[in-house]
């Protein structure tokens, strides 16, 4: 017994000393990496196929605003094969802080290191619905082209994430590889069936869907009992599944969340009670008259879809308040309700009036801002809130280590007219850089450096040449410090 | 010594019956520049042609006396007939839009179609031509541009396997599912093997027994036989066994993907078709497919670089990557198939290296058609498939003089 003891307070004492001295994610990541390295040390000279090799991607001396509330000044943020591994200061970066002295051709890993210095780095956008993004549709995976312009206006826009159809899909662009790499079809879809549709806009909808609730319910209660009643009995039989809709009762046990459409008041009503009744969680898409009734909302704990900017008087026969209101957002997610914020138009349009549509998410929530919504709220109306929604929040709509490294990099507060979004990464991938792009890179194009050079202490009396070559440098200097 | 011998072996039956040579016996063709594309250009060029076949070719053999000879003087110029391999002409079905491998286009062929000879005059001496529809219509046929009955036509059918690819889950199940119903049909046959080497064995042993009373009434299962393809899983068997090749149609870059992804691990032989439409994004992949190394099928047209007003060669472009370039006429037009050479041409001004436009139309082609080894070059042991000009082929506007079918001049005249 006493010898039990000791072996556990030795193994205490290890596990201790390595998270001290190398904090977590990073000490997990280095035994990955030497793991690899002695393998590769056995298969000797072996070259490894490009798509086996391990990816690691690094933003370096950013400003991360990790969408969870924390902000990191000058921080790195460190991901490998499209997992964030670490946020923070000090981080080792393969191939730049070890593993220096392998040469390119025999690492079995490759690294892709931005710099970006003065500029901000958000999680990824996601926008809970949109159109044209991807494809026609039906299977993503079978229809997307990674090459149409308007995936690439979508991630100029910070998008990379976005439901389209039933499916939460991330705008993966295809790049070019030396080799190239075959293009990862099964990686573009996050979630099929990431909504249930559900309708309580007619009395007869309203009614079988009640119904169905009513029979899901009821088979889950019989359920659960008879899961507690088979190990006294274990000839038992399982309840009857018959008329049981399997939609219902996946809502029903939480695995997805069911969205209904409905702007008025009466019909928010309707959601919010049939929710409470039933306990579940609803996604009110166009929830226009949301403000009159949120409290209620908020007791269910409804998600709301919203346009910051919609404007409809209410009807004029009734007395009570009505119709849209700039203050809707910010008086929902006051009552507890989480808002996620979309345009007007969902697709993309190059016509007609510009900034109302998907390609200006950033700007679409000022607008609820202006009615009163915090601007952390704002943000997480088109990242994290969306993303919850869609039942993948675990994964995407904010910077912690172990979710996907989607992010974009921009040069200045997102929530700023002015600002753009610089790079997008998507998966530990670089697929967007207003740089290489047609479309915005002659609009205040980025400095190709970012700080002026180091300024040359020279106290000497001969004048420089205006661009020593770099091999006569050092002679120069030499020589200076011999003068003195 | 080698050219000797040969010249000797070509001379000896000419020797004999003095006067009148059989219309397909020997000849001798004395061009002044052959563009031979298998092995460049050869001046003052002497081309032996016995039984409709090319023996030699070489730079200003000697001639056997008694061969006859046909001088086309010093300007002339000599290609291999041309061969569009992707063409609907004198056809007339619809297709469906289902995987249909099992159709051959050689049944819808009509030998009394009047423009072939329009097409024959122009150079043109080789068709693949594949069946009409979506999907996987079926399978190709290679024709001569001459022949009256469809028997004299077909050069070979099944010369390729027509398949569309579109960005759709149907159409990549569409690849996906042959390749199935050829695993099925493999484990089938297995299974029937089994089931009939076990009722040999019983019959064997069966038959030992019975030995001594009298001749064996059970004369066992009988030899093999293999159960039934059914048409798709036969041509997926055929593919991956390379008894026949595909020619894949895609539009855009990411078809292409789409297309990588629906082939998986399965090694077959295929081509691309890739019409170039007028603001098409195909570049993207150019680097991918000139690596794969793969013939890609394309139209002699300039095209735009999308949202721009910047023009691409995009023929060009695919050629340097590495692809190896197959042209067709501008349309399937009987007009642009005459002009074929004139549009060509066009892209050549456009930087498309004349020697490998050239190929485009003739080796290319024909190993499309899996006709390689016997047509599309001026070398020993061709088809004896030649085009004579009196200037440059890629001058605008040029016209054949003379076109040669197997050794018969066929248009034109020669003297």
């Amino acid at each position: 017994m006493k010898l039990l003891h000791t072996k556990r307070a030795a193994f205490a004492a290890v596990l201790v000393a390595t998270f001290g001295v190398s904090l977590g994610a990073r000490a997990l990541a280095f035994d990955d990496e030497e793991k690899k390295g002695d393998e590769s040390e056995e298969a000797e000279d072996k070259s490894v196929p490009e798509e086996e090799k391990t990816a690691w991607f690094a933003v370096t001396h950013a400003d991360i605003y990790t969408g969870t509330g924390e902000i990191l000044r000058d921080a790195t943020l460190l991901a490998k094969d499209g997992k964030i591994v670490e946020i923070g200061y000090d981080v080792d970066i393969p191939g730049r802080d070890y593993y220096t002295d392998v040469p390119e051709e025999k690492r079995d890993f490759r690294v892709d290191v931005l710099d970006a210095q003065g500029m901000r780095v958000y999680p990824g956008l996601v926008a809970i619905s949109s159109s044209g993004l991807l494809g026609t549709g039906g299977d993503f995976r079978d229809s997307i082209d990674p090459f149409s312009s308007n995936m690439v206006l979508g991630l100029a826009a910070g998008i990379t994430t976005t439901g389209q159809g039933r499916s939460a899909v991330k705008l993966k662009r295809y790049v070019p590889h030396e080799p190239p790499l075959p293009y990862d079809f099964d990686g573009i879809v996050v979630r099929d069936d990431a909504f249930a549709s559900m309708s309580l806009s007619s009395g007869a909808a309203k009614r079988s869907l009640i119904e169905k609730f009513q029979r899901a319910s009821q088979y889950l209660r019989e359920y659960r009992q008879w899961e507690i009643d088979v190990k006294k009995d274990k000839e038992l039989k399982e309840p009857d599944k018959k008329g049981v809709d399997g939609t219902v009762l996946e809502v029903l046990e939480g695995r997805v969340y069911p969205m209904f459409r409905a702007a008025e008041r009466a019909d928010l009503l309707n959601v919010a009670r049939l929710a409470q009744e039933f306990g579940f969680r609803p996604v009110i898409d166009d929830c226009r008259e949301g403000w009159t009734v949120a409290d209620e909302l908020g007791r269910a704990g409804a998600f709301a879809i919203l346009s910051a900017r919609d404007r409809r008087d209410k009807d004029e026969s009734l007395v009570r308040e009505g119709g849209s209101s700039i203050e809707n957002a910010a008086i929902l997610s006051a009552a507890g309700v989480q808002v996620a914020i979309v345009p007007e138009s969902k697709g993309v349009a190059l016509d007609g009036i510009v900034g109302r549509d998907i390609m200006h998410l950033p700007i679409e929530v000022d607008f609820a801002v202006r009615g009163g919504l915090s601007e952390a709220l704002a943000v997480d109306s088109i990242t994290r809130i969306p993303a919850r929604m869609m039942g993948i929040g675990h994964r995407v709509g904010s910077l912690e280590v172990g979710k996907d490294c989607d992010l974009i990099v921009t040069d200045g507060d997102l929530l700023h007219y002015q600002t753009f979004v610089q790079y997008t990464v998507i998966d530990g991938e670089l697929v967007y850089d207003k740089q290489q792009e047609l479309y915005f890179a002659h609009i205040r194009p980025r400095p190709e450096v970012e700080l002026a050079p180091a300024a040359k202490l020279d106290a000497g009396e001969d004048a420089p040449a205006e661009e020593p070559k770099d091999d006569a440098k050092d002679e120069d200097r030499e020589e200076g410090e011999g003068g003195e | 010594m080698m050219i000797l011998n040969t010249l000797l072996l070509v001379a000896a039956p000419a020797l004999s019956p003095a006067s009148t040579p059989p219309p397909q016996g020997v000849m001798a063709l004395k061009v002044g520049r052959a563009e031979t594309v298998s092995d460049g250009s050869v001046l003052h060029a002497v081309i032996l042609i016995e039984d409709g076949k090319i023996t030699m070719v070489g730079e200003d053999l000697p001639i056997e006396r008694g061969i006859p000879v046909i001088d086309l003087g010093p300007d002339s110029v000599v290609i291999p007939g041309l061969v569009n391999a992707y063409s609907r002409q004198g056809m007339d079905s619809r297709g469906g839009s289902g995987s249909e491998p099992g159709n051959r286009a050689s049944s819808e062929l009509y030998p009394a179609y009047e423009d072939y000879s329009e097409l024959l005059d122009a150079g043109i001496t080789t068709l693949g031509l594949y069946p009409a529809g979506n999907g996987i219509p079926g399978r190709a046929v290679a024709v001569r541009t001459k022949g009256d009955t469809r028997e004299e036509m077909i050069l070979k059918d099944d010369a390729y396997l027509k398949v569309i690819l579109q960005a759709s889950g149907s159409s990549k199940k569409m690849i996906r599912d042959g390749f199935e119903k050829a695993d099925k049909w493999i484990e089938k046959e297995q299974k029937e093997r089994e089931k009939w080497e076990k009722d040999k064995e019983k019959a064997d042993k069966k038959k030992k027994d019975d030995d001594k009373d009298k001749d064996a009434k059970d004369a066992g299962p009988g030899p093999y036989v293999a159960p039934d393809k059914d048409p798709e899983a036969e041509a997926f068997l055929a593919l991956r066994a390379k008894e026949l090749r595909a020619l894949i149609s895609i539009d855009t870059a990411a078809e292409y993907l789409h297309l990588v992804d629906a082939i998986g691990k399965e090694e077959f032989d295929w081509d691309l078709r890739i019409p170039i439409q007028r603001e098409s994004n195909v570049f993207y992949v150019a680097e991918m497919v000139g690596k794969r190394g793969c013939r890609v099928v394309m139209d002699p047209v300039l095209s735009l670089h999308p949202n721009t007003m910047r023009q691409r060669n995009l023929p060009n472009e695919f050629a340097k990557a590495g692809a190896k370039l197959v042209l067709t006429p501008r349309s399937d037009s009987t007009s642009d198939n005459v002009d074929w050479l004139t549009d060509v041409g066009g892209l050549v001004t456009a930087g498309l290296p004349p020697k490998v436009a050239l190929r485009a139309m003739t080796l290319e082609p024909a190993e499309v058609l899996g006709l390689g080894d016997r047509l599309g070059s001026i070398s020993a042991g061709k088809d004896a498939n030649l085009v004579f000009f009196d200037r440059d082929p890629f001058e605008p506007g040029v016209r054949p003089v003379a076109v040669m079918l197997e050794g018969q001049i066929v248009s034109g005249e020669v003297n």
